[in-house]
């Protein structure tokens, strides 16, 4: 399609020069963002202080947050406004919102279609939204309280847990089908893929687990329990995971427990806990991934931990019910 | 007399063979049939590039035939259904309305349904994966002696197996003897009677409502960490209120809190009897106390206790500090949405602990299906009599105690318009789990399921 090309070459131009305009002041600030439930803000911290920096209002209860590529823009979604706020993040305020469906949770952006895929908890469904016209495209019907949202690195299949359904939903981005089902433990939450895109690592909060998927195959291939020393299993509630670059090592939560796991990812063996504060959920992870950022829901606050030593160095106080953490690096 | 309606039936009727082999795969429940065929379109379009795309090829099983090349249709295996029956008495005075006048109604109350419902609607998406359909049947019957009679007929003439009983705790003696060794699981949803655990002790009985020993166990544990360790009682005249006397007090002795003195009150304004309805003169004991604990089931003479004591005290147990198994403003576990699925299906009324049980029971059929990939009920049944765990959005997961089939659970230490505590409170241990330090453990009492 030579006229397509021709059209689109110059367009490209565009967007790189406004890339290259916005990025010499808005890039890599460093600020690490923690939404905060119950306080309807975001609490800017700098990560060299460690000092609070900003208290950003939101629409109310922001929960999910992630960049777009050029971290240029953040995008928040707030549950009981129905809405996903967009804020600059070079200036530090909401520029805008999209509309969802009832109670956004999380999302996953796929920007080269320019889709946001965001799960509604109260709709018990998976908005797909236009990020360009702020329509709500499509619906897709899924289980019970959908929460975790994932989007395959080439876009044609988005992955959404069922809290109540007990399911993973596989979804086809086009027809906006759910094509398959799979069965992990009670109350599924939050995914984590291996950078080898053969896994998908999704935590189970009531049966305390770690469920791994195979991607190809779309079944079940391991789990995960935890037990932290002096724990019992009933405290054991993971939801938040991340998986280092080089894909050998997994941090999780683990809520009433008051520990993040740190798992050798090859051989699913748990090297070992970090006490943090009360109901840990949310998890952020420096870009040089020397640092770990837990919010700790039920203590207000956020513990930074140094990676290297596996210890928690700091807590900083942040805003009610802290749910999640980003960090612009 | 006996009704039967049929409620909540998930996924839709009959659909031709066709359909159902794929819908198995890739039909929502909710979707109508029109957009059925839109959505065959759309995976027909997926599909093809599900050719080219080998983890597509593999999930779905297919080793790259043309499309159309389906399998006979015959070889789908039919679509189960699974049955629950709720049997309720109509006119059941638990559900009537509390009033002060008649124009004054305190407390609506109704039949835990709606629980039951919420829990139909959410195993709607397993129709899918399961390829089984789960409906209630709403069974009314006139008379609790009516309740027996009419399990034994849909067990018998219509295979049902799972039961959720909404009755008092009369009906359950002639209940358990009808049901006694059949295929049969009955889930006790609004019966807190302890006798019902202790004496009766039936195998075929699942407890999900919370016990009273278990409640008053609650509340003690939430008075012990407080350190309101001295209680003055009032006791009403009501059978049911010297019941819960007996197991405030009982409960008092595990946990070490002391009742100082145990007032009769009687309802009333005669000035002659004023020792006993005034709760000025019937606080102003010799001695300190801590909390005031009210017993009046007939919810009358408790609402006039709150700031009419002679000492500033709280008052707890049938007003203002109760507990509960589920109340409308807890927030935590998932428990906001559920309440919202809640208010929806039931047009609007607030969640409560009978409809938590309802929800509960069929929860854990559905779980049962799930987990042991089986419509076969022994297999349902020892599943759920097993040590499974289920989310009851209540924190820890709440499982079947081997001995008695109560179901153990958190219990919420409800104020009006706050959950200000949730037991098993912090500090009261247990060797193995410490929901069992609510209610029954298993060597206080004689009922012995698991010998």
């Amino acid at each position: 399609m030579p006229i397509l090309r021709l059209l689109s070459a110059p367009l490209c131009i565009v967007a790189f020069a406004a890339a290259l305009s916005s990025a010499g002041w808005a890039k890599d600030t460093g600020l690490v963002f923690v939404s905060n439930e119950k306080t309807n803000n975001l609490i800017v911290i700098d990560p060299k202080t460690n000092k609070v920096v900003k208290d950003l209002r939101t629409s109310r209860r922001p929960r999910d947050m992630h960049f777009n590529k050029d971290h240029t823009k953040l995008y928040v979604a707030c549950g009981d406004d129905d809405v996903i706020d967009i804020i600059d993040v070079a200036k530090l305020e909401v520029v805008g919102k999209l509309s969802t469906g009832s109670s956004p949770e999380t999302f996953g952006i796929d920007e080269s279609r320019r889709r946001i895929y965001v799960s509604n908890e109260e709709g018990s469904s998976l908005s797909v939204i236009d990020m360009d016209q702020n329509i709500i495209v499509q619906e897709v019907p899924t289980g019970a309280e959908p929460e975790g949202v994932f989007v395959s690195e080439d876009g044609h299949f988005v992955y959404v847990t069922s809290e109540v359904g007990d399911l993973i939903h596989l979804i086809d981005a086009d027809s906006g089908n759910v094509v398959q089902d799979v069965v992990v433990g009670t109350r599924p939450r939050r995914f984590a893929a291996t950078p080898d895109h053969k896994e998908l690592w999704v935590s189970a909060e009531l049966s305390g687990e770690v469920y791994i998927i195979d991607r190809e195959k779309f079944t079940v291939e391991g789990k995960i329990e935890f037990l932290p020393p002096g724990m019992r299993k009933t405290d054991v509630t993971p939801v938040d995971l991340r998986i280092t670059r080089d894909g050998k090592t997994a941090y999780v939560t683990l809520g009433h427990a008051a520990h993040v796991a740190v798992v050798d990812v090859p051989t699913r063996k748990i090297q070992g806990y970090i006490l943090v504060g009360k109901r840990s959920w949310g998890l952020g992870m420096s870009r040089d991934e020397k640092t770990l950022y837990v919010a700790n829901g039920f203590g207000d606050d956020v513990t930074v931990i140094d990676l290297k030593t596996r210890k928690a160095t700091v807590s900083i106080p942040v805003g009610r019910i802290p749910w999640g953490v980003v960090i612009d690096d | 007399m006996i009704r039967f309606f049929m409620h909540g039936r998930v996924g839709k009727g009959a659909s031709l063979p066709w359909q159902r082999h794929w819908c198995r795969l890739l039909c929502d429940a909710t979707l109508p049939t029109l957009s059925r065929l839109a959505s065959l379109i759309a995976w027909a379009k997926a599909r093809r590039r599900a050719l080219a795309h080998p983890a597509l090829i593999a999930l779905l099983g297919l080793a790259a035939p043309a499309f159309g090349q389906t399998a006979p249709p015959s070889a789908a295996p039919p679509r189960q259904h699974i049955s629950i029956g709720y049997v309720e008495i109509e006119g059941d005075p638990r559900y009537e309305p509390i009033r002060a006048y008649e124009r004054l109604v305190l407390k609506t109350r109704d039949h835990p349904f709606p629980g039951a419902q919420i829990g139909i609607d959410e195993a709607a998406v397993l129709v899918r994966v399961l390829n089984t359909e789960f409906a209630l049947e709403r069974i009314t019957v006139k008379s609790p002696a009516e309740v027996a009679p009419a399990v034994t007929a849909a067990l018998e003439r219509r295979g049902i197996h799972f039961f959720l009983i909404d009755a008092p705790a009369e009906a359950f003696k002639p209940l358990a003897a009808a049901a006694k060794g059949r295929d049969a699981l009955l889930f006790n949803v609004s019966a807190a009677d302890d006798g019902l655990r202790r004496d009766l002790c039936a195998r075929e009985v699942v407890h999900v409502i919370p016990s009273l020993a278990m409640r008053m166990d609650a509340l003690t544990q939430y008075l012990a960490s407080r350190k309101w360790r001295d209680i003055l009682v009032f006791e009403g005249p009501l059978p049911g209120d010297a019941e819960t006397v007996r197991a405030f007090t009982r409960s008092a002795q595990k946990f070490g809190a002391k009742i100082v003195a145990d007032q009769r009150f009687k309802t009333g304004t005669d000035p002659r009897e004023r020792e006993q309805n005034n709760p000025a003169l019937l606080s102003a004991i010799r001695g300190n106390y801590d909390v005031v604990f009210v017993a009046d089931e007939a919810f009358d003479f408790v609402r006039q206790v709150p700031y009419h004591t002679v000492l500033p005290r709280p008052v707890v147990g049938g007003i203002d500090l109760e507990p509960v198994a589920w109340h409308w403003t807890w927030e935590h576990n998932g428990a906001p949405q559920v309440n919202s699925r809640f208010d929806k299906k039931s047009g609007g009324r607030r969640m409560e602990s009978a409809d938590w049980a309802a929800w509960v029971a069929v929860k854990m059929v559905v779980q049962a299906t799930l987990r042991t990939r089986s419509a076969d009920f022994p297999k349902q049944r020892d599943f759920i009599l097993g040590d499974a765990g289920f989310d009851g959005d209540k924190g820890l997961p709440v499982s079947v105690r081997p001995w008695d089939h109560q179901v153990r659970q958190a219990v919420l230490l409800a104020a009006p318009y706050m959950v200000v505590g949730s037991a098993p409170m912090e500090g009261f241990l247990h060797r193995t789990n410490e929901l069992d330090t609510l209610g029954d453990d298993e060597p206080e009492t004689s009922c012995r399921l698991n010998r």
